[in-house]
């Protein structure tokens, strides 16, 4: 299509911009513990470190200092019937330093859940049956009833 | 305001140049918020409201890492609701312009997605709405086809040509016939020495011979199906339907021959007209 059709540049031809760019970015929660201005994303696998840098700073006007990029290949695994291995696809991790004082702390999306009103009397069953349950412990044959 | 822009970006190509290697980005693509372009793609007035909307800026642009997420109130959300695609003929009455911040917004939304989704993978959580992500590619699949149409139309008008990639038919190792397209011009077969290299080593030996055999064979089979297919459909549509229009039958399946059909006993059926 011509809109993806990157002819090649020879000198004197005007300059070659990409006015649609398909390329995707992901930002995940880092693996590993990193610094406090460093971002982890899952990038396109055809973008390079200065296309991830002129990304974020022109399109989503974020400062970046540094970008590393490393392609991770996909996990192998063995088919469980037939045996055939299946390999998942590559993908290209990129860290991105912002500039000093800049910091960014992935945010949590799914927060604890407050234990609602059904856990709470269950729990409260559960114990009041257990205390029930040692009581009488040492007085078998004794009804439930049967207390001082 | 709008018609001016419009005829001044009519005027212009927007995509006859384009690199891989470095991204120059116009900085204006933070024209409307995404919620609202996609949301407001519903009707013509809709969408018409909305380009006039994009002047008015009345919606505040974020420019933070914090894109990359939904919105707050959508974390943790069962349910996202949200509109339609953007459809080819909402997108081919705006400007050049317009399309361009379009694609930005589309292309923030589909980061912000997968953002969410790789999250919510990861957290063995729900992933609210995810035809989200097929209505962004599908958006993004008619603007490209949009543009395209009109870089075509540029082109036709200014050089002749259509702009596109060229394409040939040219033959792959096996020998089958393919459609490649080319990065740049073509050059004569005769002066080809990779073109003379190919021909003098492949396509050749028993085996490919035996692959082109059955490979024929193969599409064959395919293709007689397909025609005994057509015409029991059409042998069974006249046992149901014994008055059925034969016109029209011919002209909906022209390589079924009706009237050899209709003396099938296929077509025989419990009706007093097609009973033998």
């Amino acid at each position: 299509m011509s809109t993806r059709w990157y002819p090649i540049y020879k000198r004197g031809s005007p300059q070659l911009r990409v006015f649609l760019p398909n390329f995707w970015l992901k930002l995940i929660r880092p693996v590993h513990k990193q610094p406090p201005n460093v971002v982890q994303f899952v990038v396109s696998v055809e973008m390079t470190k200065h296309d991830v840098k002129n990304y974020l700073e022109k399109i989503y006007n974020v400062p970046v200092v540094q970008v590393f990029t490393r392609i991770v290949s996909g996990e192998t695994r063995q088919d469980p019937g037939k045996g055939y291995v299946v390999k998942d696809d590559d993908y290209k991790l990129a860290y991105v330093t912002l500039p000093q004082g800049k910091t960014f702390e992935f945010p949590e999306l799914y927060p604890k859940e407050e234990e609602s009103e059904q856990d709470k009397t269950q729990k409260e069953l559960k114990k009041h049956f257990k205390n029930f349950v040692d009581r009488n412990k040492d007085r078998p044959g004794a009804p439930g009833w049967f207390s001082f | 305001m709008f018609v001016l822009t419009k005829l001044k970006y009519l005027a212009t190509p927007i995509n006859y140049l384009n690199s891989s290697i470095t991204l120059t980005f116009s900085t204006c693509c933070n024209g409307c918020s995404r919620e609202k372009l996609i949301t407001c793609a519903r009707d013509f007035q809709g969408a018409v409201r909305c380009v006039a909307a994009s002047f008015l800026h009345t919606s505040s642009s974020r420019y933070d890492l914090m894109e990359f997420f939904d919105d707050e109130k959508n974390w943790g959300a069962s349910e996202v609701k949200v509109g339609r695609a953007w459809k080819k003929e909402e997108l081919r009455i705006k400007s050049n312009s317009d399309l361009h911040k379009l694609w930005y917004v589309l292309l923030k939304e589909r980061n912000m997605l997968l953002t969410m989704e790789h999250e919510a993978k990861e957290k063995v959580a729900l992933f609210p709405n995810p035809e989200r992500l097929d209505k962004v590619a599908e958006s993004m699949e008619n603007l490209e086809s949009v543009v395209r149409e009109r870089n075509r139309a540029y082109f036709e008008l200014e050089t002749g040509e259509t702009g596109e990639k060229e394409a040939v038919f040219d033959h792959e190792e096996l020998g089958l016939k393919q459609f490649p397209e080319l990065a740049g011009k073509r050059i004569s077969k005769h002066i080809d020495e990779h073109w003379h290299y190919r021909l003098m080593t492949l396509f050749k030996g028993s085996a490919v011979a035996k692959f082109k055999k059955l490979y024929r064979e193969k599409i064959a089979n395919e293709e007689r199906k397909a025609r005994n297919r057509k015409r029991n459909h059409v042998m069974h549509l006249l046992k149901r339907f014994p008055h059925i229009d034969t016109a029209t039958l011919e002209k909906l399946y022209p390589e079924v021959n009706i009237r050899k059909a209709m003396l099938h006993k296929k077509t025989l059926g419990n009706h007093p007209h097609n009973r033998a």
